[in-house]
């Protein structure tokens, strides 16, 4: 086909580009262990700079801006990838001279490496999603400086859209780069992508909610790299001796959970540990089976968190195993390691489709770890209605029960979400508008208010409407809508009781406005019709979820500030209710 | 000499944004003094150069140059710059000179307890029993404490800071500098010391016949980790690796070296029009983290304040210097500290007026409180400059509006700021 370049074929689509697999202290024969990661072709400008990031190397603390990379055009539309090690080397596992240092000492490379990274999390939500997804920042391009500044700290910033990342001085004075850790990247964008999915999802509420931002943002983090049978093959190689077939005493639950799981905690640079957290070795020290959410110490965000990610890491390995379990021996006790290492890969690949699809089928308010376990498991019955060959369901189900994770109790009984089977009115729906007007999905809602149980009385605004592309599992293509609605109601105290039905925790002080949140989603199937609703209540009797989230408030001391006088016009307490209503949340 | 005191005169000295109180307690004829912190970290215009030696001399002649008791809560400056020395010319020569029997300070200023403390075989075994008492991790503690000082230094030295946060990372940095001079000299200049913590003896009985006082604060390290339910990681490894993080002072003072001085594009005021923006925001949002974490090195030194009630028969006065609510929560969890602060009759208002220094459980406790004048009336007392510490739209400044507000409707208001020439105000208080 001819574009604008005139040659005959289509621009190439996808490109390689060289990155460090997780960072520079994970090395295999003393070298760095570097790989090529798989990202969307576009052309760059120096920094580099493409349609959705922007390198910037600007350094506030000694006030410089480092030059850009700046990408060579090949002929055919490839760039050229200064940091790509020649085949050969790929396989002799040498390097050419000085190859490391350069790695370490260059600031385009770390351009680059924070460029694929940030790329890679975006296209694979992309790719799980189906379509385009927005930053949570404004704008279309998100800023990334990978040597922001001097402090042992990495993180996403919506309101000066950018991802900084620091640099320190770790033990023995050696400088460390926070941009050259994978998964530290892979977390601080995942943020960045949750906040353009689930803006709500970073306002105060229960310690659920808290947790969820980061326990989500490590598991993509950790998906992504044993996705990488680069990763996975160097971390069976710690305990295994190389080669190419690998003993069977090497893939039993214990010892994979030692090579991989436990290797990867060990091999991650250490210093980094104080910006990423513990949460991978924390998912192999935790003792399954016991009732965690429930325990005061679970309550502090982090903690949560980290059960979040021990429950997918649990069945991670698990399915790994059940896929392994079919593998036959090639010679006795002996298997074809890079079989081994590919199923692995693609069992993360899939967990990690799995878990980013699920954000679509979670309420736009206040998220439950129930709440995400329904959604994975609805998504995986979406894709695989009859349990397949290899059960993911119940490895799920019995991973996340294992760390006090139960399904949401309006699941049902299968753990995944019902299917809405109300009575609707479609006759005064336009189909067409339906697919990405938001005008038109509110009127809907409002047609079908007493059904869908959404408050009259509360404010109703629909956030999105978005399309959801997949290949069904007969292989054809479905089409399915995915629209959000929020809905507020600003409520005395005294009131809590009259409207909602809900005793006000003892420790909210005097008569106050709250605003009280909820809304939903609403999934349509391929010809428009509702398939899902998944709420969050206003009135929530049932769940009793506002109550809860009242208490969480009260406990966390949100309403200890004494209240201040309100001046009779409203306007300076304007401010200050809105700050407190959006710390509601 | 009487058995007991009959009253106490306090003198509330102005030393612009910092602490210093001298209580003279009458034993019929003969008194006896304790001075309580002399530190300023700044005065509002106008005032002479020498205002810290004006104070001393003035504690000189009150004292008639004997001072039985030196009570210093913290170790920032705004608490004890004037116990620094200047080769026998030093605020804290005059100071010394009056020879305090006993100098009082928090257990963390206990040099047995340091993490390199040595000593003969029985010293050891003392300094073990002590830490047992106290909590193994203590010396780590007393580490972190320390860094923090090195932290703050180069805070100090951090260039490149847009305008907007100089003042107070300025203010807040010189503050949580360490004072060698003042602390050697504090540690030198008693005939004994006494380092307290919430329970112990205050070491002040033999100096103060018929007056008990209490020690409600610091909590140690055991005592801090009984009330903490859950705590994942550890603050005083914290301390410790953002000392070595941040590392070298240009690192963070940006006049240093470039990190790859082969790569730069510009380090000059022209900066290409595609990092501008980028720019901007990084050097806005860098000055709000060293803010964040200086403040929160602040609030750490803060919460190492002595909490002293000083009980005369019924009559209390309550002396809480910086203490802030992390500080007073062991305390305001025990029982038998309940009735004590339900009957205080003077209130030095901790941390010069700010949120978290009164908590709100602490204030509701005091009965005395009244919002009618009348003889048994709550009195408090409060040292403080406004425009120095925190900002008012996060309601963070100091003094904070709304408790000034309660202070003024609810007890008999004496506060520095009010003070013109004066150079003090006493308060009388009669048991």
């Amino acid at each position: 086909m001819p574009n604008s370049r005139k040659p005959s074929h289509s621009l190439p689509n996808a490109r390689t580009l060289t990155a460090i697999a997780q960072d520079p202290s994970v090395r295999i024969g003393g070298k760095i262990l570097v790989t090529e990661l798989t990202l969307p072709a576009e052309e760059l400008l120096p920094g580099p700079c493409g349609y959705r990031v922007n390198v910037i190397d600007y350094d506030s603390s000694t006030d410089t801006l480092y030059e850009p990379a700046v990408y060579k055009v090949l002929p055919g539309g490839h760039i050229e990838d200064r940091f790509a090690l020649s085949a050969r080397m790929k396989k002799s596992k040498r390097r050419p001279k000085g190859y490391d240092r350069k790695l370490l000492d260059d600031p385009t490379f770390h351009a680059q490496n924070v460029y694929a990274i940030v790329m890679r999390t975006l296209a694979q939500f992309e790719f799980a999603l189906g379509r385009r997804v927005p930053w949570g920042s404004d704008g279309h391009q998100l800023h990334v400086a990978p040597h922001a500044f001097a402090d042992a700290n990495a993180f996403y910033s919506r309101d000066d859209r950018a991802i900084f990342f620091g640099y320190f001085t770790g033990a023995g004075g050696k400088r460390v780069y926070t941009c050259l850790s994978h998964d530290v990247v892979a977390h601080e964008t995942t943020h960045a992508i949750l906040d353009g999915l689930r803006r709500r999802y970073m306002e105060p509420s229960t310690p659920d909610q808290a947790a969820f931002h980061e326990g989500f943002a490590d598991i993509v983090a950790l998906l992504s790299l044993f996705s990488l049978p680069d990763v996975v093959g160097a971390l069976l190689d710690l305990k295994a001796a190389g080669g190419k077939l690998i003993a069977a005493k090497y893939l039993e639950r214990e010892a994979l959970t030692k090579s991989v799981l436990l290797g990867l905690a060990e091999e991650m640079g250490s210093e980094v540990s104080a910006v990423r957290g513990q949460a991978l070795r924390r998912s192999v020290e935790l003792t399954p089976g016991k009732d965690y959410m429930h325990m005061p110490e679970y309550r502090e965000e982090h903690a949560r968190g980290e059960l979040l990610v021990a429950a997918m890491m649990n069945a991670f390995l698990d399915i790994w195993l059940q896929r392994l379990s079919k593998i036959g021996p090639v010679a006795r006790g002996m298997r074809d390691r890079s079989i081994v290492v590919e199923e692995g890969a693609r069992v993360a690949g899939h967990l990690l489709t799995m878990s980013i699809r699920a954000i679509d089928y979670c309420p736009p308010t206040d998220i439950w770890f129930s709440d995400y376990l329904s959604a994975l498991l609805t998504v995986d019955r979406e894709v695989v209605p009859d349990q397949g060959q290899y059960n993911y369901r119940q490895a799920l189900l019995k991973s996340f029960a294992d760390y006090g994770i139960k399904q949401d109790r309006d699941a049902d009984e299968d753990g995944t979400w019902r299917r809405c089977n109300v009575d609707l009115v479609y006759g005064r729906n336009h189909f067409d508008a339906m697919l990405r007007d938001p005008e038109e999905v509110f009127r809907f809602i409002w047609e079908n208010r007493r059904a869908l149980k959404v408050r009259e009385d509360s404010y109703i605004e629909v956030q999105s409407v978005r399309p959801s592309i997949r290949i069904g599992p007969d292989g054809f293509v479905l089409h399915e809508t995915v629209a959000e609605y929020i809905q507020i109601l600003t409520l005395w105290t005294g009131e809590l009781k009259t409207v909602l039905k809900i005793t006000p925790p003892k420790e909210i002080p005097g008569n106050r406005r709250i605003r009280i949140f909820g809304g939903g989603v609403l999934i349509f199937n391929e010809y428009g019709q509702l398939k899902y609703h998944i709420p969050d209540r206003l009135e929530d009797l049932e769940r009793d979820r506002q109550v809860e989230r009242l208490k969480c408030l009260a406990e966390s001391g949100f309403f200890e500030e004494t209240a201040e006088p309100r001046p009779a016009t409203g306007s300076q307490s304007h401010f200050a209710n809105l700050h407190r209503a959006r710390a509601m949340r | 000499m009487a058995k007991s005191p009959k009253g106490v005169s306090i003198r509330t000295y102005n030393v612009g944004f910092g602490d210093c109180f001298l209580l003279s307690f009458d034993y019929g004829g003969a008194e006896r003094h304790v001075l309580i912190d002399f530190g300023s970290t700044g005065f509002p215009p106008g005032v002479p150069k020498d205002r810290m030696m004006q104070i001393a001399n003035d504690i000189r002649e009150r004292t008639k140059r004997k001072l039985h008791a030196v009570v210093a809560t913290h170790r920032h400056k705004d608490h004890i710059s004037g116990f620094a020395t200047k080769g026998g010319k030093g605020t804290g020569d005059v100071i010394a000179a009056l020879e305090p029997n006993i100098v009082v300070q928090p257990w963390t200023e206990d040099p047995d307890l340091k993490p390199d403390a040595t000593g003969p075989r029985a010293k050891k075994k003392q300094i073990a029993r002590k830490l047992g008492r106290m909590g193994a991790t203590t010396p780590k503690h007393i580490a972190a404490l320390t860094h923090m000082h090195g932290i703050a230094r180069q805070m100090l030295a951090a260039r490149n800071l847009p305008k907007a946060f100089k003042g107070e990372l300025s203010f807040l940095g010189e503050t949580n500098l360490a004072n060698k001079s003042a602390i050697n000299n504090l540690m030198t200049m008693g005939k004994k010391r006494s380092y307290v913590h919430c329970g112990s003896k205050s070491g002040l009985e033999q100096v103060l016949p018929g007056v008990r006082v209490h020690v409600l604060g610091p909590p140690t390290v055991d005592q801090t980790d009984k009330i903490k339910k859950q705590r994942s990681s550890d603050p005083d490894e914290f301390w410790q690796f953002q000392a070595r993080s941040i590392g070298t002072d240009e690192a963070i003072s940006g006049g240093g070296a470039a990190l790859f001085p082969r790569h730069v594009e510009t380090r000059g005021a022209r900066f290409p029009i595609r990092a501008r923006w980028l720019r901007y925001h990084s050097r806005t949002m860098r000055g709000e983290q060293l803010l964040q974490i200086v403040r929160m090195l602040d609030q750490q030194m803060n919460n190492t304040s002595v909490i002293l009630v000083f009980q005369v028969r019924k009559k209390c006065l309550l002396f809480p210097g910086d203490a802030q609510i992390e500080n007073w929560e062991y305390a305001l969890g025990q029982d038998k500290y309940k009735a004590l602060l339900a009957g205080v009759d003077l209130y030095k208002v901790g941390h010069h007026g700010s949120r978290n220094a009164t908590p709100k459980t602490l204030w509701n406790r005091f009965k005395k409180r009244s919002k009618t004048k009348k003889p048994a009336r709550l009195k408090s007392l409060m040292s403080t400059m406004a425009d120095k510490h925190g900002h008012g739209d996060s309601k963070t400044e100091v003094p904070r509006s709304s408790l000034v507000n309660a202070l003024k409707g609810e007890t008999e208001f004496l506060t520095t700021q009010a003070f013109k020439e004066e150079l003090y105000k006493d308060t009388q208080l009669a048991f």
